[in-house]
């Protein structure tokens, strides 16, 4: 027997506990029988279980060279490392879909225990919602997709990975992205719960809001993985291209962040219900629009898996989420009242509802273009496409403004701000903006829009580091050294700081992508040894060209002098290489080097000989700040989401008899 | 938080119920986001839209010469030449029935090589050549159950 065979045993078993969960945690909770949902939770356990046994017998036959299962022979070869081998299992589509549920099982299974003591009346159906999403991702595994099916003949080698793929980014974006889709199911599984038990109250809003921080936080950090990956190994200078699969990944993403945001009005003011349960629903929805785009190859992409029948499946299923979710909530809306009236947009709350509505306006224009071709194809009958330069155009004006109102919101009190107070907080950072924005023309930044964005992203450092400083500077006053007064402001109060981290890593990210837009250089050269060319500071010496053979993959490196405002800066080697199988698919090393705030970023896009060399250079200014505000906003995601040491009082409590909302 | 459980019962129906009034600052504030969502949307629609033709289309079309349009197809091959002191590539796309030359002068992606399916986008040149301002590539895929095939890309 294969590793393979016990897979797709363990892959089936999963399917069948997954369904028995699901009508379990459905019978158990109409007809009251505690029994039967506790065999409910612990079938989500063994669901996960048989996912581990299915995901090490996929990975054990990688690993081992089971050319026999087709999905090895295609996605690896002998020549492989290990740890591309390893990420082959999520390569392609059938094992990124066993990925997918293993995940899912995985958090299903840690929301089954760290609810234990939830409301009993909500988590059957939490169950539920998770099972009946985990059943269809494993009928279409076991059904259409299995990873484990056997060829007749087993080849003597397999096909390989394709050599783009075989570099340290693949090793952690796309495990990364599929957590992150996949764990937008969790939030929506308490809001289907919520509404189909009708308990819409604030207990509900808090389990979400976590789950949903740790989603958004996994999504985060795969979309800026899937950028740094892009710019280190593309050459095309650049790190997002609003391809329809990257654009995929955003939408769920801006939902997001709108609900963790409007949520806190609803805990404030019990305001925003509607709002907060859309946007719930609208995620999950659009996590799943994205996972039917990428795979069905219905929107052309440079992202492309291997398109099988699969299509079909996910969009039935996406109309019935779609479908079930409408239903439910027109069904739930009476019990959507709002407890008290917004009383002016100029509020924290009003900031807040801004916010959606931009959030919104972004999501909706990303989708627009993205799914364009279809609609055009559809009402005109000729397909017709957008570029970079529509989502440029449309997102630039509505980001900036939401980067205004992010740094004016936090200023706002509740329920009616004064202009003075508003004021009182603003002047310094509003006059350190005014100061950036009369003298960045003055240092040769000419470009109107450019310079908005700066002001805009000074004002809102601004408001943030302001706020830092006055909290720190009260806990000074107390006693505490400076440092220590930091750490203790985030600590004690996570949201709130956690909050601004956020904030400020986006500012940093926003800088970078102003900066790297707007004032990026590119240039091509061709060399010969010796021979120097120059631009915008750098000077760039040809020397020559050298190649090593090691595993079979051979590497071709060539190597430059660089020089910077007269003085030498080091070589650099951009080069390339090419693995065994796929001799016409060179795959480049780009070379990247950053001095000060500013990448020079060289591809090398030809060679003739031992004495010709050409390459692509580009200067790409401000790029670093955006791998530091991504750090910054998973940062602040992390401090959001820890939970708080309150937890111990709350136990004391409840030792003391003194009834306690049981909330995660 | 202890009280929020506790204190707010289900809203219960007051009678005369009255109706809710939207304070005008949100409808403007609402009203302008989405009044320039829609705006910016239609306005960049109609500038960037692009057509996505097959090369039997872009010959039969008679507006395209004037505006970038995107074309999907096959390199076919032998077919590729690179001009390193021009810094461009040429090479022929071909959707199984028509081939059309055309001449990039960008980052050519890794993938690049004959049989991948290509997606360029600009302008047919008057001589025939598709001068292409941007160049898109799609990985080949091996075994699979339902390939998109050279024709299939082009009518997708």
């Amino acid at each position: 027997m294969h590793f393979s065979d016990l897979g797709m045993i363990a892959q089936l078993l999963a399917l069948l506990f997954a369904l028995y969960a699901l009508a379990a945690s459905l019978l158990g909770a109409r007809y009251t029988k505690p029994a039967l949902l506790a065999s409910g939770r612990r079938s989500v356990l063994m669901v996960a279980a048989f996912l581990l046994v299915a995901a090490f017998a996929l990975a054990v036959s990688f690993l081992t060279r089971d050319f026999g299962v087709g999905y090895v022979a295609e996605h690896s070869n002998r020549a492989m490392p290990w740890q591309y081998t390893l990420s082959a299992f999520y390569g392609g589509q059938e094992g990124s879909l066993l990925y997918w549920t293993l995940m899912l099982s995985l958090f299903a299974s840690i929301a089954v225990l760290a609810h234990r003591r939830a409301p009993a009346g909500l988590m059957p159906f939490v169950i539920a919602a998770l099972m009946g999403i985990e059943s269809f991702f494993l009928l279409v595994l076991n059904v259409v997709s299995s990873p484990f099916g056997r060829l007749r003949i087993a080849p003597s080698d397999g096909a390989g990975l394709n050599p783009i793929l075989q570099d340290p980014g693949m090793l952690v974006h796309p495990p990364m992205l599929l957590m992150g889709y996949m764990s937008f199911s969790v939030p929506f599984a308490f809001a289907a719960a919520a509404m189909i038990t009708g308990r819409l109250d604030a207990g509900w809003l808090r389990a979400i809001r976590r789950w949903m921080l740790a989603s958004w936080s996994i999504q985060t950090t795969g979309l800026l993985l899937g950028m740094w990956w892009a710019y280190h190994v593309l050459g095309w200078g650049g790190y997002w291209g609003w391809d329809p699969v990257e654009n995929a990944a955003l939408l769920p993403w801006l939902t997001a962040t709108a609900f963790l945001h409007s949520t806190m009005v609803q805990e404030r003011r019990g305001s925003l219900k509607v709002w907060n349960l859309g946007l719930v629903l609208a995620t999950f929805a659009l996590s799943i629009f994205g996972t039917f785009e990428v795979r069905s190859g219905i929107i052309s992409s440079v992202h492309s898996f291997s398109y099988s029948a699969i299509g079909p499946y996910f969009l039935g299923f996406l109309a019935v989420v779609v479908a079930f979710s409408i239903g439910l909530f027109v069904y739930r809306l009476p019990r959507l009242r709002t407890e008290h009236e917004l009383d002016t947009v100029v509020s924290r709350e009003g900031s807040f509802l801004v916010n959606n509505f931009l959030l919104t306006g972004i999501a909706f224009a990303v989708f627009w273009g993205t799914v364009f071709p279809i609609l055009s194809e559809t009402v005109r009958g000729q397909t017709m496409t957008v570029g970079a330069s529509f989502y440029q155009q449309v997102t630039g004006p509505l980001f900036l403004a939401l980067l205004f109102v992010m740094g004016v919101g936090p200023l706002l009190a509740w329920r009616r701000a004064s202009w003075a107070s508003v004021w009182r907080n603003i002047r310094w950072p509003a006059l350190a903006a005014a100061l950036c924005a009369a003298i960045l023309p003055l240092a040769g930044v000419t470009n109107l829009w450019a310079n908005l964005g700066f002001a805009v992203c000074t004002l809102v450092a601004g408001t943030i580091l302001y706020e830092l400083w006055r909290g720190v500077r009260v806990r000074h006053a107390h006693g505490e050294g400076y440092p220590r007064a930091l750490v203790m402001l985030v600590a004690r109060h996570r949201q709130r700081y956690g909050g601004y981290l956020v904030h400020l890593g986006l500012v940093a990210l926003a800088v970078g992508v102003i900066g790297s837009q707007s004032f990026q250089t590119e240039r091509d050269f061709t060399l010969h040894t010796g021979q120097t060319a120059s631009v915008a500071g750098y000077t760039l010496t040809y020397r020559g060209i050298s190649g090593v053979e090691e595993n079979g993959i051979q590497t071709i490196t060539t190597r430059f002098t660089v020089g910077r405002d007269g003085r030498p800066a080091g070589d650099i080697l951009p080069g390339e290489r090419i693995f065994p199988g796929f001799e016409s698919q060179p795959t480049s090393i780009v070379s990247i080097t950053t001095y000060g705030a500013q990448d020079f970023y060289v591809f090398l896009s030809g060679y003739e000989g031992t004495d010709q060399a050409s390459v692509k250079v580009f200067i790409n200014p401000l790029v670093p700040l955006i791998w530091l505000g991504g750090l910054l906003m998973l940062a602040g995601g992390i401090v959001c989401w820890w939970p708080e040491r309150r937890r111990a009082a709350r136990l004391v409590e409840a030792a003391r008899g003194v009834p306690v909302e049981v909330a995660v | 938080m202890l009280l929020d459980s506790v204190a707010r019962p289900e809203a219960a129906p007051r009678a005369p119920r009255r109706r809710r009034k939207i304070p005008l600052s949100f409808v403007l504030a609402g009203l302008a986001v989405a009044g320039a969502v829609l705006y910016l949307v239609l306005a960049n629609t109609g500038a960037s839209a692009e057509y996505y033709l097959t090369i039997r289309e872009l010959r039969a079309c008679t507006t395209c010469s004037a505006r970038s349009v995107r074309v999907a197809g096959t390199v076919a091959p032998n077919t590729i030449v690179k001009d390193a002191a021009a810094h461009t590539i040429r090479f022929t796309v071909s959707d199984g029935a028509q081939t059309m030359p055309v001449v990039y002068g960008g980052t050519v992606p890794d993938i690049f090589q004959p049989g991948i399916q290509v997606v360029v986008e600009g302008k047919l040149g008057g001589n025939g050549v598709f001068q292409a301002q941007n160049l898109l590539a799609k990985c080949p895929s091996k075994f699979q159950s339902a390939t998109p095939g050279a024709a299939g890309a082009a009518s997708q």
